[in-house]
Parts: C-alpha cells; structure tokens; sequence
C-alpha cells in the first residue's frame, strides 16, 4: 500500500481578476522510502503541489490520502535554509521540539546522534553566520529530521547554493535521507538534479499543471547522485525529460 | 588563515597601526572643533564682533550654570523635563509596539485602521496641542500626551513594517511545525524585529525630545522648554542658550545609551 495518494487533485486560485486554474487533475502515488521528484516549467504550480500534501492548502477538488497517522508526518525544507539568526545551532535544531513541548532527553539524544553523525555536533553553540552554505543546509535538514516526520517535502532545497556545494550537499542530503530511511519529495527545476536524485520523476506540463509523464529511474545501483551523474544512461534520461518538459 | 597576535606580519601591524592613528585623527578633529568654536564664541564675544546681548558667550553660559545650581533650579528644570521626554518615550515604545502587534495578528483590523493611520501621521500633532490641553488640563501630563502623540504613529507604522517583513516561508516552516499564531509572533516576529526595535528607539530618543519640549513651549512651569519660552520672552538669550546646551547634553546622553544597547545586542548576535 502507498504512504500517500493523490487522487484528481485540482487547486483553483482566486484573485479579483479571476480564477486561475493552478493544477489539474493531478494524480501520483508515493510509496514508502521512495524518493521522488517533480519537475515543471517555472511558475506551473509544483511549490502548490507541497503546500496541499501538507495541508496548508486544501485542493479544490480530490482527495489527498495518507496512510499513515503519525503525528509528524511531513517535515519542509526550503529553498533556502531559514536558521533563525539569533539562535545558535542547537537552540535551531530543536526548534521543532521546544513548538511542540517535546524536549526531552530521549529527543535531545537522537538531535545530538545526528549532529554527530554528520559532522555538526562541535558547531552545536555556533551561530548560523559562522558556519558555510552546505552546512547551513545540513543543519536544516536536522532541524526537520528531529520532529521525525515521515515525508519530507523539499522545495528546491539547493538552489541557492553555488554550484560545487551544491554537488556536495546533494549527496549529504540524499545520504542523510537513505540512512534515516525517510520518503522524499523533491521539487526542482533542475533536471540533472532531478534525475541524479530521485527513484521517480513527475513531469508536469505549464500551467494549468496535469501529470504529463512519470519516468521510473533505476540508477540506485550507481551510487551517490554525484556518481549517477557519471553513468552512460545520464544524458539520455536528461534528454529524454528536457524533451518532454518542452512540449 | 589567522594568525596569533606575536607573529602578525609586518604588512598586518602596519595595517594595524594605520587604523589606529585613523581613529586617533578622526577623535582628536572631533573634539579640536568643539574646542575651537567655543574658543571663537568667546572670543568673537570679548572683542564685541558678536553681540554676546543675542548670542551670549559661553563664560555667559557658565556663569548662568552657576546661577541655576545655587538657586537650586538647574537639576529641577532638567528633571522635569527629562521626566516628561522618558515617561513618553517608555509609553510610546510600549503602547507603540503593542498596537504594531495588534495590527500585525489581524489582517482586518489592519485594513480597517490604515486610512486613518495614514491621515495621522500626516497631520501635525502639535494642531491637537491647544485640544489636548483642554482634554488633560494643563502640566505634565499635557506635556507627555503630546509628546506620545508625536511619536507614536511613526512608531507603529516602523514596527508594523518590520513585523511584516518577517520572510513568509520562516511563517510556513513554524506552521508546518505546528507552530500557534501566538509562538510564531513570540519565537519567530519579535527577535528577527529586534534590530528594526533598536533603530526605532534610535527614531524615538529624538523624537521624544521634540515632543517634550514642544508640549513645554505650549504649556508649562517648569522644564527646559519653559526655560528657553520665559528667556526669550524677558530677552535673557543667557538663559535660552544655557537650556539649549543644558538639551543637546541630555539628549547625547540617552542617545548614547540606546547606542550602547545596540552595541550589546550585535555582540550577542551578529
């Protein structure tokens, strides 16, 4: 059975000069541990997509079906990191439990094995200002890996990093998400990003968006997405997407 | 890579020392100017190229100082009005802020109130003087309303644009954390405000004097403000120009001090 289904989804904006159809009849399933990643023409609509699977929007028409009821389900990251300045890494990490009322040693303890684990535990009384781009963005991702959701939505969480970190965080990020065996949800317009990353891709067609092809991608066994890049079928998939995204 | 203090390389200590006699200049220029044109006013003053009747002279000033402390009236008259410009300070960054956080938790009320906050801050708030005299009765607490008055819409206006500036996707992370309204104003909108806070102290040390002082040119019997209306009324410019140091003084001093607030926030965070 899937984690998640979309079933007919559709969203319609309003706005004084009307009504935009933002999405159309969107349907995908998501399985458990599954990484996948929807890519689109800029401005069609896959940021909605995120905000209705966490339900800070509710779609217009269809249903969104989640099975699963744990209480954090879906943790978000964003474009960019959102570390709250006057904060130090750590006060940053468990902001999440400090909303919830949730700090407790039990917690504190599973914060402080992946801050170790992935080389941020010594910059714990840091702050944010202090630390680079890639490790900025790994604290991120701790900060929403310690409410222990389920899904992780993430929206084009490395575009605002330069091109090396951004190789570099990619495969931070997809390891940390592999070995704590979470589900992924990635929104790109990047499609070597995509393609390096994710077990499915989700093409989506401009606005109003509908589901215009899923391509099933094996490329696991290649290792992490800097090496994916590397292998013989890379370009054709890049090909095979850019191609579709055009028309 | 940064090098310990014994072994910085002579290009750095130069560097160093260039920096330090900058700074030595800029000091030295900066009190040398004071030092000068009271040098000048006195002198200008003694040899009669000035009229020291109209500008008086800063012996002129001292000697009125001294006047002021043995009749006892010095530390009144800077009391009071130093009362008055702290008392609408603290209630206008207080109460200020407080309706800044009413207008920012709801949308409706913000829109409701926006013509006549935008008509407010047009109109000159000294035209509601003579109204709010009639209002509160005459005295200080004419003086503080006044000076509440002046202040307090540009203050709400400052932080209702800084708590509004607040990113929208930091609102979306505290919310897809189950964040409340009231942990997102608390966690999120007051400390990333702190640095636009401070700058609006920084508006309203100013602008509080303006008011007190305004409020004591309409109405009072004591205060700095009295002082320079009574001196230029009885053509006593000793007078006028002895509160008018007596203010710039007073008002470096508090200026000074949300100065060294600033200075202890960016240490703890920036």
């Amino acid at each position: 059975m899937s984690l998640l289904k979309l079933e007919d989804v559709s969203l319609n904006y309003h706005s004084p000069k009307g009504e935009t159809i933002a999405l159309q009849n969107i349907s995908f399933d998501v399985n458990d541990n599954e990484f996948i990643a929807i890519v689109g023409p800029s401005g069609c609509g896959k940021t909605t997509i995120l905000s209705l699977i966490s339900g800070i929007l509710k779609p217009s028409s269809g249903r969104i079906i989640r099975n699963d009821n744990s209480e954090n389900f879906i943790g978000y990251m964003f474009q960019r990191d959102h570390l709250f300045e006057w904060r130090t890494i750590w006060q940053n990490v468990i902001l999440g439990l400090e909303i919830q009322k949730k700090k407790n040693s039990q917690n504190f303890e599973y914060i402080n094995s992946l801050l170790q684990k992935y080389g941020l535990y010594d910059f714990k009384d840091k702050f944010p200002r202090e630390l680079s781009g890639g490790m900025r963005q790994r604290v991120a991702l701790i900060r929403t890996l310690a409410l222990n959701p389920k899904v992780l939505l993430l929206d084009e969480p490395f575009s605002a990093l330069d091109y090396q970190t951004r190789l570099n965080v990619c495969d931070d990020v997809n390891n940390i998400i592999k070995s704590e065996k979470k589900t992924a949800i990635l929104v790109t317009h990047d499609i070597s990003e995509a393609i390096s990353m994710a077990d499915r891709i989700i093409i989506l067609t401009p606005r109003p968006a509908k589901v215009k092809k899923i391509v099933e991608l094996d490329l696991q066994k290649y290792g992490t997405p800097f090496q994916r890049r590397e292998c013989s079928e890379f370009s054709k998939l890049f090909n095979e997407v850019w191609k579709d995204l055009e028309n | 890579m940064k090098h310990s203090k014994e072994n910085y390389s002579k290009e750095h200590l130069l560097y160093l020392k260039k920096r330090k006699n900058n700074k030595i200049i800029v000091l030295s220029s900066q009190i040398g100017l004071l030092v000068f044109f009271i040098f000048m006013w006195e002198l200008l003053a003694k040899i009669g190229a000035i009229n020291s009747f109209i500008t008086s002279s800063p012996s002129k000033i001292i000697n009125t100082l001294g006047e002021l402390w043995t009749s006892g009236d010095l530390f009144k008259h800077m009391g009071v009005t130093l009362f008055e410009t702290l008392a609408g300070f603290f209630i206008t960054t207080i109460l200020g802020t407080l309706i800044a956080i009413i207008l920012w938790w709801s949308e409706m009320t913000r829109k409701i109130l926006e013509p006549y906050i935008v008509v407010l801050n047009s109109l000159p708030k000294i035209a509601l003087g003579p109204l709010i005299i009639i209002w509160v009765g005459s005295g200080t607490s004419a003086i503080i309303t006044i000076c509440v008055l002046i202040c307090i819409i540009i203050t709400i206006i400052t932080m209702l644009n800084a708590f509004l500036s607040c990113d929208e996707d930091k609102i979306l992370l505290m919310k897809s954390m189950g964040a409340s309204k009231f942990t997102i104003l608390f966690k999120l909108v007051l400390p990333y405000s702190a640095p636009n806070f401070i700058s609006m102290l920084k508006i309203n040390v100013g602008m509080s004097w303006v008011g007190s002082i305004m409020g004591e040119y309409l109405s009072s019997s004591a205060g700095l403000g009295y002082l320079i209306v009574y001196g230029s009324q009885v053509f006593r410019l000793d007078l006028v120009m002895t509160s008018t140091v007596l203010l710039c003084i007073l008002a470096g001093l508090m200026y000074f001090a949300v100065a060294l607030l600033e200075k202890y926030y960016n240490k703890k965070h920036r």
